[in-house]
């Protein structure tokens, strides 16, 4: 199976994602007995699923209404939530988040000039596509300890800087430069996939269209501008969302591993302070209701922007 | 891939954009690639040869860092530790998920339409928001600290994914081959085990390898869940080693590349499962 035969049918179910399967027609007694162990197969998986993710969010919202500390819960409706909204904390953190969104136009630039370049197929662009998946395969951990070090006191910035008489600068004790860093953390781990992901809505676009546009005179810019961009809009919008949503709900690990939210709250992100009020506050119930309030503006923020690119999606 | 090379050979390129296009490609590759080299040289040399001319070749190559990593920070324990529990969450998952998927892709099953949308809008719970709740639980039922309660939390945020992408996977296989099983009276386990394992190897392989760099890699609930030392897995271990040592950068850089070198040798020798999985993403 090639990942070109894959592609095609993954589109089409997640146009239909609950397409039923084929029926072969049989007697109604084998018939009954597939059906039952069908759902004994399914079970497992099922149970693992509502149990362990399915359930925490119900129970997160249950949390959320209560004071706790994990043994005793105090049922106090909305009282942690109209804390969290009257907290500068959480406002300052909320705009951190706000910051944050500048790595989404530069990813998606910078995976948009690199998918362009690899749709030339000049040779050995398998090996680049691979060479550019690599931070992918890697733990965050991993991409914000190395990013830290690079600009760390003693690291490799400071030290190339060092070559040209610059004093060592403190990249972390400023909140400005150290969200800086975290973006370019960001946007190196985060262009190559997305460059492949453009590279396949590139790959989807009918090369005959092309060719017309060539036939008629148009250069490489303008077939870049009026077809190539146009055409993938619809991939281009999906990497938008998976970007922003990436930056309210998946920052935790590079905040934890680079800055540890500090200085001061500068680079706190909601899901890094989801996970302070947790463990470091004696009210559990503040963390959830923060989760829960994450958990209702990401699927807000999801429809919206579904629904926005729906609307240049009538392909 | 052939069909892939048709189109390419029919593609109007001129052989004026090859050279720049290449030159940039090179660029980009080098901004990925030199700072993993750059990790790799560091962690081979002492830290005052490193201060003395850290982007030369190392005046004195040495393995110290690695061995001090071994012997004061049980770095080989946690390589073991995120190996055992990176392979049994996996196993897990396939055993699970492909059993799910060859149900949901072949079989009758009742309210398909509302499982498959359960596996499908849990995949959409932002992770943050599972860690109070999760804890809380895993608390109650005595496996905070042990391996058990963290496989759990890998196996069930791994399922809907894997059996999402195993159902697609198992829908390719034919109809026919599955009838003709049965005709020949191979019951489920039959067919599941000789006719779904094997024509299906190649999706349960991209999956594997999906699983196991996810497990390899997640941080978080590694690092809540297993609080004592002695048994913590690798990427928190990292983490700790990361900010207590900023001084010391070939010390780290020996942790990062430790960490880094699993997901290292399956990029090298399984890219192309890799590379298959990566079609999925778009869909999700």
């Amino acid at each position: 199976m090639t990942s070109a035969s894959l592609a095609p049918r993954v589109d089409a179910a997640s146009a239909a994602p609950t397409r039923g399967a084929p029926l072969p027609r049989k007697p109604g007694g084998i018939r009954r007995r597939d059906r039952m162990i069908g759902l004994l197969a399914v079970l497992p998986a099922l149970l693992i699923v509502v149990g362990f993710m399915a359930f925490p969010v119900a129970f997160a919202v249950f949390i959320s209404f209560t004071r706790t500390n994990g043994l005793t819960y105090d049922w106090r409706w909305l009282d942690n939530y109209i804390a969290l909204l009257n907290d500068p904390i959480v406002h300052q953190v909320f705009l951190n988040n706000l910051k944050f969104l500048v790595s989404v136009p530069l990813v998606i630039f910078t995976a948009l000039i690199v998918s362009v370049l690899l749709f030339e197929r000049v040779r050995g662009w398998k090996y680049f596509r691979i060479i550019f998946f690599l931070p992918n395969v890697l733990s965050v951990a991993v991409i914000g300890i190395m990013f830290r070090n690079a600009f760390g006191f003693n690291g490799g910035v400071n030290q190339a800087l060092g070559v040209f008489g610059v004093e060592p600068i403190q990249f972390f004790t400023n909140g400005t430069t150290a969200i800086a860093i975290i973006i370019l953390a960001l946007v190196w781990s985060g262009f190559g996939y997305q460059s492949l992901l453009l590279l396949a809505g590139l790959t989807s676009i009918n090369p005959a269209v092309f060719e017309a546009a060539a036939i008629d005179g148009a250069g490489w810019w303008k077939r870049l501008w009026y077809i190539t961009l146009p055409n993938i809009r619809r991939v281009l919008g999906f990497v938008f969302i998976i970007n922003v949503l990436y930056t309210f709900s998946s920052l935790f690990g590079f905040v934890f591993v680079m800055t540890a939210g500090g200085p001061g709250f500068e680079t706190t992100t909601i899901d890094y302070l989801i996970y302070l009020r947790a463990f470091s506050s004696s009210n559990l119930g503040s963390g959830a209701a923060l989760a829960v309030i994450l958990f209702i503006f990401i699927g807000i923020l999801t429809l919206i922007q579904t629904r926005v690119f729906k609307l240049g999606e009538e392909d | 891939m052939a069909e892939e090379d048709v189109i390419i050979s029919k593609r109007i390129t001129s052989g004026r954009t090859q050279w720049p296009v290449f030159v940039a490609l090179t660029v980009v590759a080098a901004s990925i690639l030199y700072p993993l080299y750059f990790v790799i040289i560091t962690s081979l040399r002492p830290n005052a040869d490193y201060l003395q001319n850290p982007f030369g070749l190392p005046g004195v190559w040495s393995l110290e860092n690695y061995i001090r990593l071994a012997e004061t920070y049980g770095i080989g324990q946690a390589f073991l530790n995120s190996l055992f529990v990176g392979t049994v969450s996996v196993s897990i998952v396939l055993v699970f998920a492909s059993l799910a998927g060859f149900a949901l892709a072949k079989l009758p099953v009742p309210g398909t339409k509302y499982i498959t949308a359960t596996f499908v809008s849990v995949m959409l719970i932002p992770g943050p928001v599972l860690i109070i709740p999760i804890y809380l639980m895993l608390a109650r039922l005595d496996l905070v600290g042990t391996y058990t309660g963290l496989i759990f939390v890998y196996v069930a945020t791994g399922l809907p994914f894997a059996t999402f992408f195993l159902t697609l996977s198992f829908r390719g296989i034919p109809d026919e081959v599955i009838e003709a099983a049965r005709i020949d009276g191979a019951g489920f386990f039959r067919t599941f085990w000789s006719v779904i394992m094997p024509m299906g190897s190649s999706g349960l392989a991209t999956l594997a390898v999906l699983q196991f760099l996810g497990a390899w890699n997640e941080l978080i609930f590694a690092f809540i869940l297993i609080p004592d030392e002695s048994m913590r897995l690798l990427t928190p271990q990292l983490a700790s080693i990361g900010t207590r040592f900023l001084t010391d950068q070939p010390l780290v850089s020996a942790g990062l590349f430790i960490t880094a070198s699993v997901p290292l040798i399956l990029l090298i020798f399984a890219s192309k499962y890799i590379m298959q999985g990566l079609q999925v993403g778009v869909s999700r």
